[in-house]
């Protein structure tokens, strides 16, 4: 009878651990630092070199897509401030919503030399009336 | 003209008539609570029957509230706030009516006008009830339903009642329209689809709680919500799907889960529904497991709540995340004070909900059953605390941080790949303990074939990794952040488990190959199962197999309708293991005239074409795709250009999608310019994605075994308790 009992807890308690070391070891192994623009000026030489995410609004007149060569770049801007930090996004296409003053979201390695990311991603939402549409849940009042 | 004057004299009034209606269900939910109460407790019949009549009093109420703005939208009311704001006069009437829930306080209002249709089925269905078990459900529900009607009232700071009117008798001759994105069939249905789903799991929660407060802790109130369940676990099956198909058609990234929040908000209800829809099966036979219903029932349902806090307070940054109004906190505020209401009946109860049998052997049915419940809320806990990440670790460490899409991707593989096998085992493994007859008559079939798929596989996989290494020349490129590479190498056994436990780079083979072995296991298991039953069946009525197997089915609906639903997943695997593992992505500038390979297949860029649409123009490129020289498809993506932009996007990507087998060619385009035909160069993105129709394929299934198993009707009977 108790060894029965003993058993059972043995099998949850190793699924219970082997499940927090699956969480630790994935959130060690891919989680990434988040950034605004400004947090990554003043924390430059920690992020050189690392894979980041930063999020802040486009930058008015300062992407371009060159089309030719299948390359956008451009540079996110600190919601209420100045400082901004470049993007290179390449052989991707331009998201939908990428406007200027638009909200972003970038992935990718930061250069600090260049004050550079090379983004693997680059996702966009409208910064004023655009709710997200994905699910139903988004369906946000905003007046 | 006439019907343009008697329309405009009507719309003078309706508004003020559905707010007057939804002021009034303020009063109706309150007296349905008071008088369901009163009656519960002094036994008055005319009171519980005055509460019921309140409850569809406050149903017919909110649909008066609910078709005022519906008639708003379809006669182009543009005094409303709400519908100038995600209407326009040029969009068509579907669109118009599906506004209904393009934002936030129309959501409200539909989401309040579903649950009040549910608390009248609820009373309708109970209409002959020689019990008081619906009458302690039907209250739970109000109050759900009063949170609502009070946040649609208008009183809330933050969000108006949708049907309120500008002030000072202004109007609009047009209104913002709604986001082109949104005007998609999927997108129509998708979202209403989803509530249905959340909303109807407040129905068994009621009867949970209802159980709790009765006393009555049998297996009772899981007979009597046991459809409702069902019925929330396809709907939301069905909604999920509709948004991933939507994202697939739509957006352009030749994907269709991304593990953004929002996403995993409406993932972790469904998740939860799964686990209850087994554990309660426990409970039934064994009378086990009495007290972790409730919980997951109540966690389920918080679940439907929590999504909405989560996505409506902008707590979590996302793509889709949202204006920062105080919802949230309403929200939050809801949850805990129910929470906190459902286990202090808990504690009330405790005697009542201990389990009158235990856990005989590890191996053992019940054991399956819950080492799948542990699986799935052990899921439901990662990918949660996944998603909540960012907002944790910048409390505990100071230091902000995101979870990428890998990080889903991986946590989920092992406890996915278990539940895979469980799907399997668990229908076959004897009840209380495991018996060496058991194992041999059961397993022995399923797990040799499985295992001679698995090595095949492996086979497979390692010819085609030497064959993609010599073919050098055509690069593929990897998008996908994904832990496992689009492109397999060949490595050697060691190293396969090396990364295996690592989630190291070259995985692929060695979960595709888990996979294949575990879905053929299942797959042959669940064969046997329906192969047996229907031979017995045909034995004893003399019959044909086919008949037997008709026979056994409508039998046991129930039992076979979820072993559907087991191929159904099964199947859903093999695609996911296709799409999300061995995509192939190629991006390039095209000129007119060019081409591009992808994979074994060949895209020509040979034409131009244009078409105008009542409210947007479409541009598009048609494509010659040639295998081996040989012409195998046309495909024509476009972008559309909107007239009136609304409030999103002014042109949107429209894929084209060709199926070849099970597999899709995908083909997304940038921005066309205007010179295309005199040498300007598009942007485009073709996607080969492997067995991805087995996604949609998989999940019919799942669907269709989950109507079989719903249409077993069960009445409760009181089974003797085993020691």
């Amino acid at each position: 009878m108790e060894t029965r009992r003993l058993k059972v807890i043995a099998a949850s308690t190793i699924i219970f651990a082997a499940m927090v070391l699956l969480v630790v070891a994935g959130i060690r192994k891919t989680s990434i630092r988040h950034f605004s623009p400004a947090d990554l000026v003043v924390n430059a030489e920690a992020a050189d070199d690392q894979n980041i995410q930063v999020d802040g609004v486009i930058s008015e007149g300062s992407s371009t897509w060159d089309a030719a060569n299948f390359k956008l770049t451009f540079a996110v801007r600190e919601r209420e401030g100045t400082e901004t930090v470049n993007v290179i996004y390449e052989d991707r296409l331009k998201p939908d919503n990428f406007n200027d003053g638009g909200s972003v979201f970038v992935e990718g390695k930061y250069d600090a030399g260049k004050n550079l990311i090379v983004a693997t991603k680059l996702q966009t939402k409208c910064a004023s009336k655009y709710e997200g549409a994905e699910s139903a849940t988004d369906m946000e009042g905003y007046e | 003209m006439l019907i343009d004057k008697i329309v405009n004299s009507i719309q003078q009034v309706t508004a003020e008539l559905g707010q007057a209606a939804i002021w009034l269900s303020v009063l109706s939910a309150v007296w349905a609570i008071i008088a369901l109460i009163i009656g519960l407790q002094q036994k008055n019949a005319k009171c519980l029957q005055s509460g019921r009549n309140a409850v569809i009093a406050t149903f017919i109420l909110i649909s008066i509230a609910t078709g005022t703005l519906i008639f708003g939208f379809v006669t182009d009311d543009f005094s409303l706030r709400y519908v100038e704001k995600v209407s326009s006069a040029a969009q068509p009437l579907l669109y118009k009516v599906t506004a209904l829930w393009g934002q936030m306080s129309g959501s409200l209002l539909f989401w309040l006008w579903i649950l009040t249709v549910c608390s009248a089925i609820v009373v309708w269905q109970n209409r002959k009830a020689k019990d008081t078990l619906s009458d302690y459900s039907l209250i739970p529900i109000v109050i759900v339903e009063l949170f609502f009607i009070v946040l649609v009232t208008g009183l809330i700071y933050g969000i108006h009642n949708p049907l309120e009117r500008f002030p000072n008798g202004l109007s609009y001759p047009d209104g913002q329209g709604l986001n082109p994105l949104l005007q998609t069939p999927s997108m129509a249905f998708h979202p209403p689809t989803l509530y249905v789903g959340w909303i109807s799991l407040t129905v068994p929660f009621a009867y949970a709680v209802g159980s709790l407060a009765s006393g009555r802790i049998s297996s009772e109130w899981i007979m009597r919500s046991r459809r409702w369940t069902l019925f929330s676990w396809i709907v939301l099956t069905v909604g999920i799907t509709l948004g991933g198909h939507w994202a697939y058609q739509e957006l352009g990234w030749g994907g269709y889960w991304a593990w953004d929040p929002v996403e995993n908000v409406s993932f972790l209800p469904w998740l939860l529904c799964t686990a209850f829809l087994h554990s309660v099966m426990i409970q039934e036979k064994r009378n086990m497991l009495k007290l972790w219903n409730i919980l997951l029932i109540t966690l389920a349902f918080q679940f439907t709540l929590l999504g909405t806090f989560i996505t409506r307070s902008g707590i979590i940054e996302s793509v889709h995340a949202f204006a920062e109004t105080d919802t949230g906190g309403y929200f939050l505020g809801f949850i805990s004070a129910s929470t906190a209401g459902v286990l202090g009946l808990v504690v009330y109860r405790w005697q009542r909900l201990k389990s009158a049998n235990r856990l005989e052997s590890l191996l053992s049915r019940e054991s399956a059953f819950v080492l799948n419940n542990w699986l799935l809320v052990g899921l439901t806990l990662i990918i949660l605390w996944g998603t909540l990440w960012p907002i944790i670790s910048e409390a505990i460490q100071d230091k902000k941080a995101a979870v990428p899409e890998a990080f889903f991707n991986q946590v989920v593989i092992i406890p996915g790949l278990l539940l895979l096998f469980l799907t399997g085992a668990g229908p076959i493994i004897s009840w209380k303990k495991i018996t060496p007859n058991n194992f041999r008559r059961m397993f022995f079939s399923p797990l040799v074939i499985g295992l001679i798929a698995g090595v095949l596989s492996w086979l497979f996989l390692a010819f085609r990794a030497n064959a993609s290494t010599e073919a050098e020349d055509e690069a593929v490129v990897q998008v996908s952040d994904v832990a496992v590479t689009a492109e397999v190498e060949s490595t050697t056994l060691f190293e396969s488990i090396w990364s295996f436990v690592t989630f190291g780079e070259g995985s692929i083979p060695i979960y595709s190959v888990l996979c294949v072995f575990a879905s053929v296991f299942v797959l042959v298991a669940i064969f046997n199962e329906f192969y047996r039953g229907a031979k017995l069946r045909a034995k004893r009525h003399p019959t044909s197999l086919l008949n037997g197997l008709w026979l056994l089915i409508k039998r046991n609906k129930r039992r076979y309708g979820g072993y559907i639903v087991h191929i159904g997943i099964v199947i859903v695997y093999i695609g996911i293991m296709g799409s999300k593992g061995f995509f192939q992505l190629e991006s390039k500038s095209l000129h007119l005239g060019d081409s591009m390979q992808v994979g074994d297949y060949r895209f020509t860029l040979i034409d131009t074409y244009q078409e105008e649409h009542g409210n947007y123009i479409r541009i598009g490129l048609t494509f010659d795709v040639e295998k081996d020289g040989k012409h195998k498809a046309t495909m024509k993506p476009a972008r559309h250009y909107y007239h009136t932009t609304g409030q999103g996007e002014d042109n949107t990507i429209e894929s084209a999608i060709h199926n070849i087998g099970m597999n899709d060619l995908y083909i997304a385009l940038g921005d066309i310019p205007a010179n295309i035909n005199d040498g300007g160069v598009v942007n485009v993105q073709i996607y080969h994605n492997p067995l991805i129709k087995l996604v949609w394929i998989g999940i019919a299934a799942m669907v269709i075994g989950g109507l079989v198993a719903i249409a077993e009707r069960q009445e409760y009977k009181p089974r003797p308790l085993r020691a």
